[in-house]
């Protein structure tokens, strides 16, 4: 098992966000979460990514528990989460926001090398048009190849989204947290994103993938967990979880006869 | 084109002292040299990493009392004090930045949280009278000396000053721009636009702004290790707020989206007084009328009238 995570829970002051939930990811699945509003989606991605401390749980990955480490080191060790609501820089380019993302790779690549690169930058060239030649394979992916040159303010809420998960891929995650990618997109975006993460798995990557809609993760994960208020309400194949009667209730507030 | 500006600027400077007749004028522009290297080094910290520090003019004063006490009261060679000037710098900003960004101060917090340390480092040299001479300052009498073919020659003179100023910025400037250019440059700018997001993309964002935070003081420090030798005199003046906010009005001034805005502001600035023949109190007036100005009508300062509207990254 790729990743896993025990008893997870947190709570604001009273509030319990995220109660004792327990799952599992396999490496090459794509996990889906949905839940209604409010229900603890991001803030499970959140504990995970270790933006948040959990008040109790274990969080496992590869074996080793990760709980108590800062976001940037487990982005380090391959777990990288994309923001809700994309956070970009208005006045940068696409390729500037890639640029931006391409530091981990460096560090991969040279590690404390890198100070020579200080005064001898023709050092890292080959890491750099790597860098570059990866920067230009990801745009494809993610279909921003034509917007590479665009500012961020310039662009529709599809592409701002579609940059996150650039510039995420840029670090080279084995297992990616996407937070609601399809909120706000139209039907066509919604159709192209469905593609990209199809291709996304194609190179690798582990997906988790937040949705409060059922409709497109429904087609796209192959097993799903479901929360409401924060607890877990359901987990297995998708479709099952989202037949379940306690989803159907969590989502229309009533027993659906 | 931008990318030539500094070049031919550093050409004009080099050829300037043959057109250059008074040493007053000299005087105007060693300052301003001095002051720019500042000034790009602060903009290290504010306009690159995003951190608007207020503890720029303390690094610069005790790397300035540091080198005048150890060359004047124990005999050191300038050159060597340089180094404890700098390392007590290095270690100063790395205690206050690691305190700082340790406890997560931002923006304002920061701000003040940095000036209250500059404080109480400028009191201690105030009252530390045995050492400093308290509020009356030091005079530095000992002249640097250059080791040439033809035996050491003493770094006196306008003219020989004006170069070691313009080495100074240089030196300064390009430590500042091969940190940026280099991937120490892209986390400092994820840091700058958005922390939350450069630590999920894997920025050590503690460390990153530590690093900012020490390099740019360690840069004001080496301007600081100079400054006391040029004007003859060192007082705890240098350490105060008032220094610190002039550094942030050449930032502001210039431009804070570039290294070489600061050095236009840090010109501007200190000529600018001299320029215009006013009364001390007419002057402070229409300093501020100007910052008031920039801040309000061209928040990108004089060079970004002309760079295209973007921080490098
Ligand atoms: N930092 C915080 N401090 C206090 N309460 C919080 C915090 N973050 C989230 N909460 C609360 O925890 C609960 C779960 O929030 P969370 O954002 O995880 O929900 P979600 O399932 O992602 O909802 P949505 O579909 O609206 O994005 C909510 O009641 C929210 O108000
Ligand atoms: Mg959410």
């Amino acid at each position: 098992m790729l990743f896993e995570a025990r008893g997870l829970t947190k709570r604001f002051g009273g509030l319990t966000a995220v109660s004792d939930v327990s799952f599992g990811i396999d490496e090459g699945e794509i996990i889906g979460i949905f839940g209604p509003n409010g229900s603890g989606k991001t803030t499970t991605l959140s504990l995970i990514a270790g933006m948040l401390a959990p008040t109790a749980g274990d969080l496992v990955w590869q074996g080793q528990g990760i709980v108590g480490r800062r976001p940037f080191e487990i982005a380090e060790m391959g777990i990288v989460k994309t923001f809700q609501n994309p956070q970009l820089f208005p006045e940068l380019t696409v390729l500037d926001h890639m640029r931006i993302a391409s530091h981990l790779g460096f560090k991969r690549a040279l590690g404390a090398r890198r100070l020579f690169t200080l005064v001898w930058p023709w050092a890292a060239a080959d890491i750099e048009s790597g860098a570059d030649a990866k920067m230009k394979d990801m745009l494809h992916l993610c279909r921003l190849t034509e917007a590479r040159n665009e500012k961020a303010a310039a662009l529709s809420y599809g592409a701002e989204k579609m940059l996150g998960v650039a510039m995420a891929m840029m670090c080279d995650p084995k297992l990616l947290l996407l937070d609601e990618p399809a909120s706000g997109l139209g039907q066509e975006e919604i159709v192209n994103l469905e593609a990209v993460l199809r291709d996304l798995r194609a190179h690798g990557v582990t997906l988790c993938i937040i949705d409060h809609k059922v409709g497109f993760l429904g087609r796209l994960a192959d097993r799903s967990i479901a929360l409401a208020h924060g607890a877990m309400i359901a987990q297995g194949a998708t479709r099952d979880v989202l037949a379940s009667d306690a989803v159907v209730e969590a989502y229309l507030g009533r027993k659906h006869a | 084109m931008m990318r030539f500006v500094p070049l031919v600027a550093l050409a004009c400077a080099l050829a300037a002292p043959l057109f250059i007749r008074s040493d007053s004028t000299f005087a105007i522009v060693t300052f301003g040299l001095l002051l720019a290297s500042l000034a790009v080094s602060f903009n290290l910290i504010f306009g690159f990493t995003g951190q608007l520090s207020f503890f720029h003019a303390a690094s610069f004063g005790v790397a300035a009392y540091i080198t005048a006490i150890l060359v004047s009261d124990y005999r050191w060679n300038f050159w060597l004090a340089i180094g404890p000037a700098l390392a007590t710098v290095a270690m100063l900003a790395l205690v206050v930045g690691a305190i700082c960004f340790r406890f997560k101060l931002r923006e304002f917090y920061f701000a003040v949280v940095t000036m209250a340390f500059s404080e109480m480092i400028r009191l201690v040299v105030v009252n530390w009278n045995s050492v400093t001479n308290g509020t009356l300052g030091m005079t530095v009498t000992a002249q640097p000396t250059l080791w040439s073919p033809s035996g050491p020659v003493a770094l006196s003179g306008a003219r020989v000053w004006y170069y070691v100023a313009l080495a100074v910025l240089v030196v300064t400037y390009v430590v500042c721009q091969r940190v940026l250019a280099s991937w120490i440059g892209r986390c400092f700018a994820a840091i700058r636009l958005n922390e939350q997001l450069g630590e999920t993309l894997g920025v050590n964002v503690f460390l990153y702004k530590l690093l900012s935070f020490v390099i740019g003081s360690v840069l004001a420090g080496l301007v600081g290790c100079f400054y006391g030798f040029y004007t003859g005199f060192i007082e705890p003046q240098y350490l105060s707020i008032t220094q610190s906010l002039d550094i942030i009005s050449m930032v502001l001034l210039g431009g804070v989206s570039s290294l070489f805005g600061p050095v236009i502001g840090g010109l501007v600035l200190t000529a600018l007084p001299h320029v215009i023949d006013l009364t001390a109190e007419l002057r402070i007036i229409l300093y501020g009328a100007i910052l008031i100005f920039v801040i309000l009508v061209m928040p990108r300062g004089i060079f970004g009238l002309f760079e295209r509207p973007h921080h490098a990254v």
